[in-house]
């Protein structure tokens, strides 16, 4: 069988990027689940897409700017400072983490 | 009172309005029947019994004192728990959230509190809407109401269960890749994921940004129009909204879709979604619906939507992309704390999200990451963006011969729990015939082909649906068709 499409390194830089820590059984079941995944997305490249745009979002609607005004360009029920209640950890209203440095 | 198997919006609307009961007495008969046959269903995550006995108290005082109140008003209703409900829990099933109250509104709930609706409860979901079983919900899964050995489908189980089991009048669940209208068809019922933009996705928990819609679930076509009315409108909180579609009439189908136009209508088949794997009971329900439609004068023609095959590697490429994305706010620090994790801030990320997480949702993060990752990135993220664009034009060419397209929802009715757990790609299959319509951003229904389930027909057989998709903005022809093909039974 060739070797998989993800290998263990690839695998732990992968959940490194995305900041998860995997056990070695759960490494294990992802290197198969993305085996068979990836290998179902090999299709893709028989497709020719040479002629068109990628289509990156689901609107077609442009952004556009609006005021810098908390008063004027801001929703009336603005959910601003919401979840502040509801910080886990915290002290004189910070939310309260380990130190960024060790 | 009506028995609340009988009950539909437009019957509470009279039964309410003609002091045939109070909103309280309704609210309370489905709390009563939820706590004795919801713990074999499992629909419900978390019931709201204070704030809606008091909100549907309010109604009846609103009435008694003849103020005029709107559509909804005491209007019963159950809220997927990745939508926001200020004060309320929102899990979106896992148990990263395990713990956390909302902590303001989604717009849609906004619009809904306006209409005086009542919000019994939180139903289950897959964890972070990312399933079609609801069998990946970190607080178990979601029973058919039919044969509570199947699944309830997903990701909007609970919602579509609520409705089915009569624990509710309607619900609101959200759509990314079928999952309004895969659990509507597993449990028949109504499902509508509307145009992407229709409605607002703020105070929707963030699957794939591009893709996410929330739409009503109901026992009837008219239903759920009613829903989808008062739901749908810009928000200035979500850019990617319009206010352009005027839906102002959409609850009133006689008017916006009447019979000569409704027959008007070419309705497509495309070939790619009529295939040989397709289960028996399938097949036969859509031939049911296609001669049911002809017997009202309407007509059809075969089309194709020749990139469809394309669909499901494109769409497992940019959902699990967005949402390694969304979800990578779920840190252990904003929302809630996973107890008994110590050592560093970085300990705190990837032990809160290693345990956090459920399977399905650390696999596609992990895929999410990979596709976007330096090396990677092009043949499969940008590959997969324009294989989209390819996707959507189908559906623009084809739209211009006809104007609905016709389809199955599903290869197969609702299966056991447990049978496609196994492997993850058996289960993604599921939803070959739902994901295109995301894709292209077109309104989608879901709709039963024998008929909402009823105190009559449950667990006589399994459900089987059918999906009608329309233009985009043209949800009056998709709800048009499908409210003369509902009177066509009660004909």
């Amino acid at each position: 069988m060739s070797s998989p499409s993800i290998g263990k390194k690839e695998l732990e830089h992968l959940a490194k990027l995305s900041r998860i820590e995997l056990d070695p059984a759960e490494e294990e079941k992802l290197i198969k689940d993305l085996d068979s995944i990836l290998d179902h997305f090999k299709e893709l490249q028989a497709l020719d897409t040479s002629s068109v745009a990628p289509m990156t979002g689901g609107t077609d609607l442009v952004n556009i700017l609006r005021e810098d005004d908390p008063e004027k360009g801001g929703h009336e029920n603005t959910n601003q400072g919401a979840g502040v209640d509801a910080f886990p950890a915290s002290k004189d209203g910070y939310n309260k983490v380990p130190p960024v440095f060790e | 009172m009506e028995p609340l198997h009988d009950l539909t919006i437009k019957k509470f609307q009279d039964g309410l309005r003609d002091k045939q009961f109070s909103a309280l007495e309704v609210t309370q008969a489905y709390f009563d029947r939820i706590k004795k046959h919801d713990p074999e269903i499992h629909a419900y995550l978390s019931l709201a019994e204070e704030s809606a006995v008091r909100d549907a108290s309010a109604v009846d005082v609103a009435i008694a004192s003849d103020e005029n109140v709107g559509a909804l008003a005491g209007v019963p209703l159950a809220i997927k728990d990745n939508i926001l409900i200020k004060d309320l829990p929102a899990t979106a099933a896992s148990k990263i959230l395990e713990g956390y109250t909302a902590s303001y509104d989604a717009a849609v709930i906004g619009k809904l509190r306006n209409e005086r609706a009542v919000f019994l409860g939180k139903t289950n979901l897959d964890e972070f809407a990312m399933g079609g079983s609801t069998e990946n919900s970190a607080f178990g899964p979601t029973h058919n109401p039919h044969d509570h050995s199947r699944v309830a489908g997903g990701s909007s189980g609970g919602s579509a269960a609520a409705v089915a089991a009569h624990f509710a009048l309607g619900s609101l669940g959200s759509d990314t890749g079928g999952s309004i209208r895969e659990p509507a068809a597993f449990v028949g019922v109504v499902g509508l994921k509307p145009t992407y933009g229709a409605v607002s996705r703020s105070g929707c928990i963030a699957l794939a940004s591009s893709l996410d819609q929330i739409g009503p679930f109901a026992k009837t076509v008219e239903d759920a129009a009613i829903l989808f009315k008062a739901i749908a409108g810009q928000d200035p909180l979500d850019a990617t909204s319009v206010g352009t579609a005027d839906y102002s009439a959409i609850d009133d189908l006689e008017k916006s879709a009447p019979l000569d136009k409704i027959k008007g209508l070419t309705i497509g088949l495309p070939e790619e979604y009529f295939i040989d794997g397709l289960d028996k009971s399938i097949a036969d329900g859509v031939n049911t619906a296609v001669e049911k439609f002809k017997s009202l004068g309407c007509h059809f023609k075969k089309i194709s939507l020749p990139h469809t095959k394309y669909a499901l590697s494109c769409y497992y490429i940019v959902m699990p992309a967005e949402a390694s994305s969304n979800l990578a706010r779920f840190d252990g620090i904003r929302y809630a704390r996973l107890p008994g994790i110590d050592g560093s801030l970085s300990d705190l990320y990837i032990k809160t999200r290693g345990e956090g997480f459920g399977p399905e949702a650390k696999r596609r993060i992990i895929l999410g990451t990979f596709v976007l990752s330096s090396g990677y990135y092009d043949a499969y993220y940008e590959k997969a963006q324009r294989t989209r664009t390819l996707i959507a034009r189908d559906f623009t060419e084809a739209f211009k011969d006809v104007d609905v397209m016709l389809t199955p929802v599903t290869p197969t009715p609702a299966f056991k729990i447990g049978e496609k757990t196994a492997d993850p790609l058996s289960m993604y299959l599921a939803d070959i015939f739902t994901i295109p319509v995301n894709l292209a951003g077109l309104p989608g229904i879901s709709i039963p082909v024998n008929g909402t389930a009823s105190a009559a027909n449950i667990g006589k057989e399994l459900p089987v649906g059918f999906q009608l998709i329309g233009k985009k903005w043209h949800e009056a022809d998709i709800l048009g068709l499908g409210r003369y093909y509902e009177k066509l039974d009660q004909a």
